[in-house]
């Protein structure tokens, strides 16, 4: 593909063009990406970052964890028959510091597991973010449904429900805050899990669209990186086509002397993926400098699962866009191209 | 000898309803070693009928024998394979591959006519060539900073490196001066000679029949003379 890259060469200027927009809708894409990732880690990252398992919940609970209350011995007899169950609950509060400040927390409570963190009777244990607010290992917190104090024992990465930091907090103080001695749910890792006919159970993934409000700014956010995508993807695809039926003349020439149409598409797809793969390129490199560089304040979790199949979707289209226009260049006979060349 | 005949060849443009009839019946026969050229007014169908003889379009109707086989009933690939091993080309513009420099020109005509022949071959063969058309100072310049008469050189060079049989020239010197006008005709000539070419040729200036062997007059879709 000698002759392919000698045009790169050639015409930087034009191919630099080219490879700008590319990089620009990439790089717009995994921004966009990026940002409706990390709304959603910032809303269920407490639920999303546990490992696969199943998820009980009251069968009256009609599916909406909010509306779930585990039968005391039912949980009992679950976390006895399997030692590696929790059964936790998450419900929105708040906490006062020393200046009767107030701040927004999701309180969560467990049974003893590893996969929470553990705390003690008037201990709380905070996400990092609370960090930022000016509360520090060592305050002491209030809440006005609870008679006593939580003394802050340390914070936590990443540990977000609802937009909210999470606040882990001892049952038995969870129960006296929210008046209810039930959990809201069971979990239990691993594939091997067993049907519990009191409860319905859910994955991980049917579990958020039981959280409120979850699949709703889901969707919308989907639908807004699709949009994203395919609209990306039909300007990469346009761009493509444009480029080489503007070359319609040259490609006569390289017919007319008898080069092969296998060894045209062979010219386009060439150029197609160099430019392409360049620009995904600087576009992964940008946009996970991005997320170092983002203020601490923006949701932005942009993994390179993500960015990977992204930019295998642009790839896609970017070889049908060529592709469609490499279909007209066979079609065409070799003087009628040099004709529309020179017009 | 004989090796190219085209017998009552015919073309039909279509515009919507309307058809227009280029071509009504040619019959030619082009020899080793000679030049043939094709003179007539605008509109004549000198052009359309040298194109299909080259394969760049398809005839309407009629025969086209390249050594003894009928090119208007060959598939696509093999009149490509034709146009790559057998044919060369020189258009009234040149048309040379903007991004590739002289060298590469002839390197990419060796490379499409599939020559087997090795780098060092192919070198001493491009060079030769060069030299025969007397651009082997200009091989690492572009088209763009050409002149007129020295593209024409390079696409002749660009026509005849993979030793083609025939050699179709379309007004090949219509973008020229005078001077180079003669210059490109006479290395045509002595192509044609020494490589024992058929050449065929399209032409609208009388100054250059004299370098053609044959010259055959058409008009109105016929051969008149």
């Amino acid at each position: 593909m000698k002759i392919a890259w000698k045009e790169m060469k050639k015409s930087k200027a034009k191919f630099l063009i080219l490879g700008s927009i590319i990089f620009l809708v990439s790089f717009l894409t995994f921004i966009i990406s990026g940002l409706a990732n990390g709304l959603s880690q910032d809303n269920a990252a407490l639920i999303k970052d546990l490992p696969q398992g199943q998820f009980y919940l009251d069968k009256d609970a009609d599916s909406t964890y909010n509306l779930s209350k585990i039968d005391a011995e039912v949980q009992k007899q679950v976390l006895i028959d399997r030692p590696d169950a929790t059964a936790f609950s998450v419900q929105m509060g708040f906490v006062n510091d020393s200046e009767d400040k107030q701040h927004s927390v999701a309180f969560v409570a467990s049974t003893g597991s590893q996969l929470f963190e553990n705390v003690r009777e008037g201990e709380i244990v905070l996400d990092s973010t609370l960090k930022d607010e000016g509360i520090k290992v060592g305050d002491v917190l209030t809440n006005n449904q609870f008679s006593g104090e939580f003394v802050v024992k340390g914070f936590v990465d990443q540990q977000k429900y609802s937009h909210a930091p999470v606040a882990f907090i001892d049952m038995t103080n969870y129960q006296e805050i929210y008046r209810v001695m039930e959990m809201q749910t069971i979990f239990i890792p691993g594939k091997d899990t067993p049907t519990l006919s009191a409860l319905d159970s859910f994955s991980n993934k049917e579990f958020l669209n039981a959280i409120p409000s979850y699949s709703a700014e889901q969707m919308s956010l989907n639908m807004i990186v699709w949009f994203l995508v395919m609209i990306s993807g039909m300007l990469f695809a346009i761009f493509f086509y444009m480029m080489n039926v503007q070359k319609i003349g040259l490609y006569g020439i390289l017919k007319a002397i008898g080069m092969k149409t296998m060894s045209l598409f062979k010219m386009i797809w060439y150029q197609m993926l160099v430019i392409t793969a360049i620009s995904l390129v600087l576009s992964i490199a940008l946009s996970q400098a991005f997320s170092f560089i983002a203020p601490d304040g923006m949701p932005f979790h942009l993994t390179m699962n993500t960015v990977l199949m992204l930019s295998a979707v642009f790839m896609v289209v970017g070889f049908i866009g060529a592709t469609i226009s490499g279909f007209q260049v066979k079609r065409i006979e070799p003087l009628q191209a040099i004709q529309q060349g020179e017009m | 000898m004989s090796t190219f005949t085209i017998g009552e060849v015919k073309k039909t443009f279509s515009n919507g309803e309307i058809e227009e009839e280029v071509l009504k019946g040619v019959n030619l026969s082009l020899k080793e070693g000679e030049i043939t050229a094709l003179v007539g007014p605008s509109g004549s169908g000198k052009s359309t009928i040298l194109t299909i003889a080259a394969g760049l379009q398809k005839a309407s109707g009629g025969e086209i024998l390249f050594e003894g086989k009928d090119m208007t009933k060959m598939s696509q690939e093999e009149i490509r394979h034709i146009r790559a091993t057998d044919f060369g080309f020189v258009f009234q513009s040149s048309h040379l591959v903007p991004f590739l420099t002289v060298e590469e020109q002839l390197e990419l005509m060796l490379d499409v006519s599939e020559t087997k022949i090795s780098k060092k071959e192919q070198t001493t063969a491009i060079a030769d060539i060069l030299k025969l058309v007397d651009m082997e100072h200009r091989k690492d310049a572009y088209p763009s900073s050409l002149s007129g008469g020295e593209r024409q050189r390079v696409a002749i060079a660009r026509a005849i490196i993979h030793r083609p049989k025939i050699l179709f020239a379309d007004e090949p010197t219509a973008s020229l001066d005078t001077k180079r006008s003669k210059s490109v005709m006479e290395l045509l000539q002595e192509l044609t000679r020494t490589l024992n070419l058929t050449t065929l040729m399209v032409t609208h200036d009388e100054e250059m029949l004299p370098y053609a062997d044959r010259i055959i007059t058409m008009r109105d879709g016929y051969i008149v003379e």
